[in-house]
């Protein structure tokens, strides 16, 4: 005999169902694999770039070649990696044509000339050219009478830090970026709350849905079950990608991988539940799958502009103030600020105040959400306006 | 008894429904009849809650149809609803224990219903899968697997070949047999004729006749006779009876409500050798489409 179901049990109902759906369907291992290729393909492009020291090869011909010394002595200053070879004039010509050597250094005390073949380098142009004023001061300090010695030491600059340089900084790189990224893969799910819902309205299986339980039901079960897969997802990939890093030996912070790792997790429960209201409601609107793209297209924007922004702008200045900004905006908070986190620039009590506000954001958003839901959901044809849906009942 | 009480509902400027009241006995087959747009969909998409009505009400012994109630109920929705990419079996089982099932009981009631309408091979096919006559045996699984009270169908037999037909209409009589009030639509009038109870004819958001197939058949209280024997035109004239056109040899009369039978046949036996005599009973079309007529005030003036 049947007995009626409590509500928890009816989302549960829900919500296995569609966990099972998602995690059963091919595309959630397509998703999987294909993020690990990319995952893949990133890190060695990044290993490879890298490691490529860049070395530069200077042709030095014979009337040059007293300022090799100083060259040598200034590029490893700069930390410039530079190989000189002897070669006179024609033969340094053809091998820069040739591309053999990268530059040739010709001429003498009345002037020097740096030879590229065709396009002029910006890290060897300034060590050559301080090298041959360098020289040029020498003598004429020296034929002044004056020590050139005694004029390095007191034009010495050394550069200090307040704050210790960390050392880390490269690994809380990898580790932002890599949970970013992980943010960024899991928030996709939200979009397939969007298509379940246009799904049941269009093969009107929602009809024999809402005639046994509540609509509020079935959109909770929705929401929890599809992002309990995009969780599955996220622990799967953070796992694999961790684990090969410090296989790999690439990631010696294990603490800071695993505080990082909560912390996106985290942060992806508070963005996949504002995002998936918004796109529940917005697929309750429409009735065709076909309908629903030019609608939830702007949703698209809205998580690949935090994205972006934080892969261009955080790296190379995680003060930036506009991503301090957008770190308390909701949704754009949950991308920007767990980055901000992992990079040290923003304490745990700045990452609680942001969550509080998208929290009280999802407070908001998913009201407005479940009426639009719950006033459209059943109604089939022409599109839904959001003020329509808002305004009934 | 289920009772529908002077359901009305208005979407924009339709009134789609104009106080529809009318009752389904225990164990009771109801068909439900009318032209597209008459309003049968909104007044069964309003038992089930799934659109609520702007005036009137549902009750089932005696209660308003609520939730808990509406759990209980066995729907067929007119486009039919089913997920098309999940499972026959997982998803039978599903709404069985959306419905209240515990696990276990849904899945026997998934292998006995499916059995019973002939899917059960099909238990593992995702449902886009299967011919649109399968599905439909899958969506009546959906209706009756969590063994439902009350059966609401809404045109469960369209495109239905002939044995899926049959096979439909002994799981409903079945279903009635064991008390449960069944009401479902349907445009195919002699099958509407064949297999229910009662009939309930609406027509423009109204109901314009509710009752057996004997009971419309009296409603007119004027009686209607086939005379074979007599040549063509000998009731031609005839006082209180009116010539109607009918098919084959037969002359077909239908007399005033004061005619005396008796004295047509003696009339007919005058002109001519009678070999029939006899009265006619106009099937559910014919019954039908004089009662929507009737209801439908013609404006057009000849």
């Amino acid at each position: 005999m049947s007995a009626p179901l409590t509500a928890s049990q009816a989302v549960a109902l829900v919500a296995r169902r569609e966990f099972v759906t998602q995690v059963k369907s091919r595309s959630f291992v397509i998703g999987i694999v294909f993020t690990l290729v990319i995952f893949a393909v990133v890190a060695g492009v990044v290993v490879f770039i890298s490691s490529q020291t860049e070395e530069h090869t200077l042709g030095i011909t014979p009337s040059a070649s007293g300022l090799q010394p100083t060259l040598e002595q200034l590029a490893a200053q700069q930390d410039v990696t530079l190989r000189v070879v002897d070669v006179d004039e024609d033969a340094g010509r053809a091998q820069v044509a040739g591309d053999e050597l990268d530059a040739l250094l010709s001429g003498g005390t009345a002037g020097y000339q740096l030879l590229y073949r065709d396009a002029v380098d910006s890290s060897l142009t300034p060590v050559v050219a301080a090298a041959a004023q360098q020289a040029a001061l020498s003598t004429a300090l020296t034929d002044a009478g004056v020590d050139p010695a005694t004029v390095a030491a007191s034009a010495q600059v050394d550069p200090t830090t307040i704050e210790p340089v960390d050392p880390e900084r490269g690994q809380q790189l990898a580790v932002a970026l890599g949970g970013t990224f992980l943010l960024f893969m899991g928030l996709q799910y939200a979009a397939g709350v969007a298509g379940g819902v246009v799904e049941e309205k269009q093969s009107r299986v929602v009809e024999l849905l809402l005639a046994t339980i509540k609509p509020w039901h079935l959109l909770t079960g929705k929401v929890i079950g599809i992002g309990a897969a995009g969780l599955l997802t996220m622990v799967i990939l953070g796992a694999i990608a961790g684990g090969i890093g410090a296989a790999a030996g690439l990631l010696t912070l294990p603490t800071a991988a695993v505080g990082m790792l909560v912390m996106v997790l985290v942060w992806y429960l508070i963005g996949f539940f504002l995002f998936a209201a918004v796109y529940a409601a917005l697929g309750s609107t429409v009735s065709r799958q076909e309908e629903l793209q030019p609608l939830i297209a702007p949703m698209v924007f809205l998580v690949i502009i935090p994205f972006i922004l934080t892969l261009n702008l955080l790296p190379s200045d995680p003060r930036n103030p506009i991503l301090a900004v957008l770190s308390y905006v909701p949704f754009l908070s949950q991308t920007v600020m767990p980055a901000r986190y992992a990079l040290g620039v923003a304490p745990l009590w700045e990452v609680a105040l942001s969550a509080l506000i998208a929290v009280a954001a999802i407070a908001v958003v998913v009201r407005v959400a479940a009426r639009i839901y719950r006033n459209s959901i059943l109604r089939t044809g022409a599109r839904v306006s959001l003020r329509e849906a808002l305004r009934s009942r | 008894m289920l009772e529908i009480g002077g359901l009305s509902k208005r979407f924009g400027p339709v009134q789609a429904l104009d106080g529809v009241t009318f009752s389904v006995r225990p164990g009771e087959v109801f068909g439900f009849v009318g032209s597209n747009g008459a309003g049968k969909t909104t007044t069964m998409r309003i038992v089930l809650g799934v659109l609520s009505a702007d005036a009137g009400e549902v009750r089932w012994q005696g209660r308003p149809v609520d939730a808990d109630l509406r759990r209980r109920i066995g729907y067929m929705p007119e486009e039919r609803g089913l997920y098309p990419k999940m499972k026959v079996g997982d998803q039978l089982r599903y709404l069985a224990q959306l419905h209240g099932l515990p696990a276990a009981e849904a899945q026997s009631a998934v292998e006995r219903w499916t059995e019973r309408l002939g899917v059960s091979g099909r238990l593992g096919d995702e449902v886009q899968k299967l011919s649109l006559g399968n599905q439909q045996r899958v969506q009546l699984s959906a209706a009756l697997v969590h063994d439902p009270e009350v059966l609401v169908l809404d045109e469960p037999f369209s495109g239905l070949d002939p044995t899926a037909v049959e096979v439909m209409s002994s799981v409903l009589r079945d279903k009635a047999g064991t008390g449960v009030p069944v009401i479902f639509s349907s445009h195919q009038l002699e099958l509407v004729e064949r297999l229910c109870d009662r009939i309930g004819i609406i027509s423009a958001g109204r109901m314009v006749a509710t009752g057996s197939v004997e009971e419309l058949r009296a409603r007119d209280g004027r009686v209607v006779l086939d005379v074979e024997g007599p040549p063509p035109g000998w009731a031609d004239g005839l006082a209180g009876v009116e010539v109607l056109d009918a098919p084959g040899p037969a002359t077909r009369l239908r007399l005033h409500p004061d005619t005396d039978d008796q004295q047509v046949l003696a009339a007919a036996v005058a002109a001519g050798p009678v070999h029939e005599f006899r009265r006619w009973r106009p099937p559910l079309t014919e019954l039908y489409r004089d009662v929507v007529e009737s209801s439908v005030p013609t404006a057009v003036p000849a």
